[in-house]
């Protein structure tokens, strides 16, 4: 029982790092309706950001603040200057996906040009070992669990509760429908690839303090867990994917504990799979969009 | 040759990859060099064994072409990119058998692609010294396949042997699941019982997860004496932090392979870690070669005296593969004068020949020496780097093994020899 709970424990801990990259990724998928594989790139490109300013001496938790913010703006100049024109020009869905994932893999090849494909470390961020109610957890994963949960109720109020956040439902719902009611869906369309951009360069920064080690490939490899979680809450949905974020993250650790752990990521595809052939739309049903979100 | 290895300056990376390869596609003439197929990842995240093995080639090149060559040829090292992927590296050396001239000695093919590429350069009858560490080839048919590094169960019998003489009686045995770790886990769980050791945990782990905690919590459990573990840099880095969080900061020995020794994988444990515990519990085990012969003195002079391996030369030559490498590229050059021939087809059973124990033969340990032999009507055994060498039925070679330790300079201070003969009797 323990073990169980220990390993619950862990799996909070990297299914909050998850979440914040799941959520950043279904919130833009929500708006635009594309599958930006180049969120994993964007990530490694946050961690290596990251990096370069640490090794100035900035202060960890500044340095994730900046991060986030440039990725967000990365992310919109992304849309603006290469994806939003090809979709203007009429081009489908699924060669968008090839053009995102090409951009990802470019990407991550200017980084390796830039830093070299050393493996690279911020050095010992965890900070003192805590115990509480049988889990065993660092100050640092404390900290990412926290502002994830601050961040993820920050978005729920963003969603729930202003002018904005109806504006995104609207766009999602029926971008031509919103446009016509006067919603300037190109700007809101901007805002979501911002607000994605900087939950993505967190979610990188906050990958990289909590394995202590990473190299280029950071994002990319996180990316499937991240985009199972997303497609577990039911994709486009952002409390879909906090809670898919959660779900892939501890039942990989508890698998890990016991059964064999080389097949951890394994058991949570594996969950994916039944849970969709159960529910296809993910945990969480319908679009968020059309969901009642307002009081 | 099992993992990723990374090296201080990717210009050096690319000096070594293009060094000398300008004319791969040089006429075959009598006097057109011959290409000497560095096969190996030159791009994708393995891209450093590219360097790895280029440095010794270059080493090895420099060395022979200052001799005058070989029977009037030149040679010169030409990457040929198997990206560490066999889907990438099938049409790769198809193509750079059929397009590059005079492509009559090849190194490397590492244990990632080893099963695809080897049997295409066997067909080739192109002669290669090899550094993968593959078990299925210790009893290999391929008729041009020669290996001077042993194979990773051998690997996995000397990692027991070293736990039980450091007292480590009971140990967990953590491997990443990629082929080359793997490969080391029968030779452990072979010669483990045979020593009276006891192995708590057998654990397969996935690369680059983002939290091992739930492994190592039912590590910690079971309290281990050592760690026996294969990883690459990011994930043992990870793993290594998280045992420390949650055994209050005290980490066991770790037993690793001496692949590990590169500045990739000291820079991400010693920032997961600290220093202290790379310096003082982590040990190397792997090949042995004695850094104080003849053989060794000239390698390592090639090393520095040229100017595209000069700034890799002290990291390069604490490691076995490129030794081997560097030896195997000598041992073919003088089985072709030996031959005099240097079509693969005809000197390829002279290999053994150069290096094999004779009475009245002479021992040489360079190719200037072995070539001033052969030119006076002598027999010649060559005792290169990795030491007197005598090949199996099958084409391989396993000498002694050594355990070794970091030093601050981030090469290996060697700390014992462990018997090729004890590794062999635990291994039948």
């Amino acid at each position: 029982m323990h073990l169980l709970i220990e390993a619950i424990g862990f799996g909070v801990a990297s299914g909050a790092v998850l979440a914040l990259g799941a959520v950043g990724f279904t919130l833009q998928f929500g708006i635009s309706n594309v599958l930006n594989l180049t969120y994993g790139s964007l990530m490694s490109l946050a961690a290596f950001l990251a990096l370069f300013m640490i090794n100035l001496g900035w202060n960890v938790w500044l340095t994730m603040a900046i991060g986030g913010l440039l990725i967000g703006i990365a992310s919109v100049a992304l849309n603006r200057g290469l994806l939003a024109p090809l979709i203007g020009r009429g081009m489908q869905r699924t060669s968008l996906i090839i053009v995102t994932a090409s951009a990802g893999i470019v990407l991550q090849y200017v980084i390796v040009a830039v830093a070299g494909p050393s493996t690279q470390s911020y050095g010992n961020l965890q900070g003192a070992t805590l115990h509480f109610l049988g889990w065993t957890l660092t100050t640092g994963q404390v900290v990412i669990i926290l502002l994830t949960v601050a961040l993820m109720a920050c978005l729920h109020l963003i969603l729930t509760r202003t002018q904005l956040g109806r504006a995104m439902r609207a766009t999602s719902a029926n971008r031509t429908l919103a446009r016509s009611c006067g919603i300037p869906t190109s700007r809101v369309s901007d805002i979501a690839w911002f607000l994605s951009g900087v939950l993505c360069g967190l979610a990188g920064i906050a990958l990289a303090i909590t394995i202590e080690s990473f190299d280029f490939t950071i994002g990319p490899i996180f990316l499937v867990p991240m985009i199972a979680a997303a497609v577990l809450g039911g994709v486009g949905q952002p409390y879909g994917a906090m809670v898919g974020g959660l779900v892939v993250g501890v039942v990989s650790q508890v698998s890990a504990a016991y059964w064999d752990p080389a097949y951890e990521n394994v058991v949570a595809l594996a969950i994916l799979i039944i849970m969709l052939l159960v529910r296809p739309r993910g945990l969480f049903g319908a679009n968020w969009s059309s969901r009642k979100l307002l009081a | 040759m099992r993992r990723n290895l990374a090296f201080p300056a990717i210009g050096v990376a690319t000096a070594l990859a293009l060094g000398g390869a300008s004319t791969a596609l040089a006429s075959s003439g009598s006097s057109a060099p011959i290409n000497v197929g560095v096969i190996a990842p030159f791009s994708g995240p393995a891209a450093e064994f590219g360097t790895l093995l280029s440095a010794p080639c270059q080493a090895a090149t420099w060395l022979i072409n200052r001799d005058g060559g070989v029977l009037g040829h030149k040679l010169q090292c030409t990457p040929v990119d198997d990206t560490g992927d066999p889907a990438d590296a099938v049409p790769n050396v198809t193509r750079a058998i059929s397009t590059i001239s005079n492509f009559d000695m090849a190194i490397g093919l590492e244990s990632n692609t080893a099963a695809t590429t080897g049997p295409i350069v066997n067909q080739a009858r192109i002669p290669y010294v090899t550094t993968n560490g593959l078990v299925s080839y210790n009893r290999t048919h391929e008729k041009y396949f020669w290996r001077l590094t042993p194979a990773d169960n051998a690997n996995g019998v000397a990692f027991a042997v070293w736990a039980i003489e450091k007292h480590y009686k009971r140990v967990a045995v953590v491997f990443e699941n990629n082929i080359g770790s793997q490969g080391n886990l029968p030779g452990i769980l072979a010669a483990m019982p045979k020593l009276h050791g006891t192995i708590t945990n057998n654990l397969t782990i996935p690369a680059d997860a983002t939290s091992y905690s739930s492994v190592v919590s039912t590590i910690i459990s079971k309290h281990p004496q050592a760690l026996i573990f294969s990883g690459d840099p990011q994930t043992t880095a990870t793993f290594m932090a998280n045992y420390s969080q949650l055994n209050n900061g005290h980490l066991p020995p770790m037993i690793t392979a001496t692949d590990s020794l590169t500045p990739d994988f000291f820079n991400a444990v010693s920032k997961a870690v600290g220093k202290s515990y790379i310096f003082n519990d982590v040990y190397l085990v792997g090949s042995y070669f004695s850094n104080n012969t003849p053989a060794f003195k000239a390698y390592k002079g090639a090393m520095v005296a040229n100017p595209l391996t000069r700034k890799i030369a002290d990291v390069i030559t604490t490691v076995g593969p490129p030794a081997s490498a560097y030896d195997g590229m000598t041992i073919m050059a003088l089985a072709m004068l030996m031959a005099k021939s240097i079509k693969g087809s005809v000197y390829n059973s002279y290999i053994p020949k150069v290096v094999s124990k004779k009475s009245g033969a002479v021992v040489v340990n360079t190719f200037a020496e072995g070539k001033k032999a052969l030119s006076e009507g002598k027999k010649i055994q060559f005792v290169g780097v990795v030491g007197p060498v005598a090949f199996n039925q099958y084409h391989n070679f396993s000498g002694q093994f050594a355990a070794s330790r970091f030093t601050a300079a981030n090469n290996a201070h060697q700390l014992s020899v462990i018997s090729g003969a004890e590794v062999s009797r635990l291994l039948g």
